[in-house]
């Protein structure tokens, strides 16, 4: 293998590494924060490591240039999904309070 | 190596199909249909057929997973007392048709393996006929000239399915906009960035679709997916009115298409047949609208559209 294959093959099982991580930390933390938190190392870092990994091994700058923009748009996509599910669930959490406190 | 993957992605479908039809969750279904329909995505590229597995990732799992949970919303806001549980009852029929039907998947498969394609072989035929259309992609062969009124015929499908769904849709039901309370910021950064991008997209797609991967209807489902996201956010909302604009992009491809294909017999040409490249990005064009409108349209349950107030 080529030097240029070696620095992809550790970027891909880095980046698959963060996936795997991130899975776990969904599928076992506790609450849904806890949850997001995990997730979004996943999103951010692991897409980056692949897409660097794949970037490397692409035969033009045309194809590394779509890898960054895939990264972009997965970066802005997960943030902005990420923050709309932490603020509904703070809300419900902050309703289902003053419910409780409002006596039944 | 390769062949571990395949075997990995044939499992993770038969296992994901169990799990949809089994579970007694509907949300969860619901989630692993979606999560189904990328991973049929998957199976499409890794079986050299791109056109599908965008058509699958962007209809299939994006736009129909869409749909699913808009009417799911719909059902708990119908029934709140009641958890979304599906009936289970099993069947004792269940087990047996299972099992013949994929005996049956399985004899058919194993003989298809067997096969050789014959001289006269219709792909082989598309193949030799491509270079005469002026095309490179035969995808866009099929669907455009070889078998057009298929085609035809699919968008027919469509605006038939937005008249079915408006038959059955109560007047002022639609459940959109999810939300009336204070938007987040970012969610119009989101979109300022997000809409033009698929608009981008949604005219590539239907740019390169002559000789590359892609074609109206994937171009269709990337501009519909904005239309979802756009009226998700309350920019668009729903109205009671199919407005002028919505009308003609229901139409358009249905319309243009058949105009096209009735006017070149009037140049002794036969019925549908493309006077030449230019009738077939013309027809694309006019059947990505169609197809972006329509289901747009069945996302939000609604004859028509209207600007958001903001």
């Amino acid at each position: 293998m080529s030097p240029r294959e070696w620095i992809s093959l550790v970027l891909l099982i880095a980046g698959a590494g963060f996936y795997l991580a991130g899975t776990m930390g969904m599928l076992r933390f506790p609450d849904v924060f806890c949850r997001l938190h995990a997730l979004t190392k996943a999103d951010n870092l692991g897409l980056l490591l692949i897409c660097s990994g794949l970037a490397v091994l692409a035969a033009s700058w045309q194809t590394t240039a779509l890898l960054g923009i895939i990264w972009l748009l997965g970066l802005i996509a997960a943030s902005v999904s990420a923050h709309l599910i932490a603020r509904h669930a703070l809300r419900e959490q902050q309703s289902a309070r003053s419910q409780s406190d409002n006596i039944r | 190596m390769s062949l571990a993957v395949d075997l990995l992605i044939a499992a993770a479908l038969i296992g994901l199909a169990v799990q949809i039809v089994v579970g007694g969750v509907l949300f969860r279904a619901i989630v692993l249909f979606i999560v189904f329909g990328l991973t049929m995505a998957l199976a499409w590229a890794r079986l050299g057929a791109p056109d599908l597995a965008m058509a699958e990732a962007a209809i299939g799992a994006g736009l129909t997973g869409a749909l699913m949970l808009v009417a799911y919303r719909r059902l708990i806001e119908i029934n709140p007392d009641k958890p979304a549980r599906t009936e289970r009852r099993r069947s004792v029929l269940a087990l047996p048709v299972a099992m013949l039907a994929s005996a049956l998947v399985a004899m058919i498969g194993l003989a298809a393996i067997g096969l050789e394609p014959e001289p006269g072989f219709a792909g082989r035929a598309v193949m030799d006929e491509l270079e005469h259309t002026g095309l490179g992609n035969p995808i866009t062969g099929v669907l455009l000239v070889f078998r057009n009124l298929d085609t035809l015929l699919e968008i027919a499908v469509l605006l038939a399915a937005f008249a079915a769904a408006r038959a059955v849709t109560v007047p002022g039901a639609s459940p959109l906009p999810l939300s009336h309370r204070s938007q987040s910021p970012l969610v119009g950064a989101l979109l300022a960035i997000i809409v033009p991008m698929t608009v981008l997209v949604a005219a590539h797609l239907l740019r390169v679709g002559g000789h590359a991967p892609g074609g109206a209807f994937q171009a269709g489902a990337v501009l519909a997916a904005s239309g979802v996201l756009l009226s998700l956010t309350g920019k668009l909302v729903p109205s009671a009115e199919t407005g002028p604009l919505l009308r003609l992009g229901l139409l358009a491809g249905l319309v243009g298409f058949s105009l096209v294909g009735l006017i070149v017999t009037g140049f002794g040409l036969p019925l549908l047949a493309m006077p030449g490249i230019w009738a077939i990005y013309a027809i694309e064009t006019a059947m990505m609208l169609s197809i972006a409108v329509a289901l747009v349209l069945l996302f939000t349950g609604s004859a028509g559209l209207r600007r958001g107030a903001d």
